[in-house]
């Protein structure tokens, strides 16, 4: 079989198309576009404005109370080192903070469809978020973590896919 | 109601035309994986969604990643099911689902050519429908199937070679 006919039972094979898929795997593929939507993108979604203030709300909060920490202690500091020989280290209070780490991520993703009594599909996107706020005091070796689940349930329409 | 999630989705015309062009030709090579038309419907799904996931950028996986997912998602299924041994024995079998355009005109020759592929040595028949109905390149298939691109090509000839023998009878 020299290329020549190799070529022609080549293109003779091309001519057979591969069998269309089924209509229910069509929808099933039509789906899982969400799935394949990368996780960076999830994290770059438009949010209506109370969601960014509510979220910008709840780091701002604990990072304002740790700035104001960290305030106080230094200026603790200034006036203890003034009167460092009459005061013992140990009764100048509060957390000297050396780092700060505030986290944000998303642990899980995933789609709920469901059917309504009238045969209507709803779509709900589920995501888990983790937020995780970590203050570190390295002088007196303290580390306070605090970690705070989020579980978002959004509805989405079909027609947007 | 969120109807800003679309700017951030794969734009919607290129994942569908994405799929509307190599999704037939994936769900051929799944077949050919599997026993079931259930499972390899499973493989591609899960293969071309894990492929656009790993993508850093909106460009469409490259096929060579997808069909090495198929590939090795399939082997994970039949060692998990202990059906590798059936897989392979079922390779040898008329399958109830068509693995081609079953259009009147063509039916009986397509099957023939579905019967021919289905007796080929699962080695030859990988690479035969990546390169002819895939549309990849030697290098594609080698890295798709974890060959030398050299390996793909003998193979391909050799695939060739015995499957123009199974179908003497329809072409000539």
């Amino acid at each position: 079989m020299n290329d020549h006919e190799l070529q022609r039972f080549e293109a003779e094979l091309r001519r057979a198309a591969p069998a269309p898929l089924p209509e229910g795997f069509i929808a099933r593929l039509r789906v899982a576009k969400l799935d394949a939507e990368p996780a960076r993108r999830m994290r770059l979604e438009p949010k209506p404005g109370w969601a960014r203030w509510w979220r910008l709300g709840r780091w701002a909060a604990p990072a304002m109370a740790a700035a104001v920490v960290g305030l106080m202690v230094g200026k603790g500091k200034v006036d203890l080192q003034s009167i460092a020989n009459k005061k013992p280290l140990a009764v100048s209070g509060g957390l000297q903070v050396d780092d700060v780490q505030m986290d944000h991520e998303l642990v899980n993703s995933f789609d709920v469809v469901a059917t309504l009594p009238g045969g209507l599909p709803v779509r709900f996107r589920c995501r888990q978020w983790k937020d995780q706020l970590v203050v570190t005091d390295k002088s007196r070796g303290v580390e306070v973590q605090q970690h705070s689940p989020l579980v978002e349930v959004v509805p989405v329409r079909f027609e947007t896919y | 109601m969120n109807s800003g999630s679309k700017h951030e989705l794969p734009a919607e015309s290129d994942w569908e035309q994405w799929i509307a062009r190599h999704a037939p030709a994936l769900l051929l090579f799944a077949r050919q994986q599997t026993n079931r038309d259930a499972d390899a419907q499973d493989l591609v799904q899960e293969a071309v969604v894990e492929s656009w996931r790993r993508q850093s950028q909106d460009a469409p996986p490259p096929l060579a990643l997808v069909y090495a997912t198929i590939r090795r998602r399939a082997i994970d299924l039949a060692r998990r099911d202990g059906r590798r041994a059936g897989r392979e024995v079922a390779a040898h079998q008329d399958r109830p689902e068509c693995w081609f355009d079953a259009g009147v005109e063509e039916r009986e020759r397509n099957m023939l050519i579905q019967k021919a592929m289905s007796h080929l040595p699962e080695i030859y028949r990988q690479v035969v429908t990546l390169k002819v109905w895939g549309g990849l390149t030697f290098g594609e298939i080698a890295e798709a199937l974890e060959i030398p691109a050299n390996t793909a090509a003998s193979r391909y000839r050799n695939g060739l070679i015995e499957l123009r023998s199974l179908t003497k009878e329809v072409f000539i």
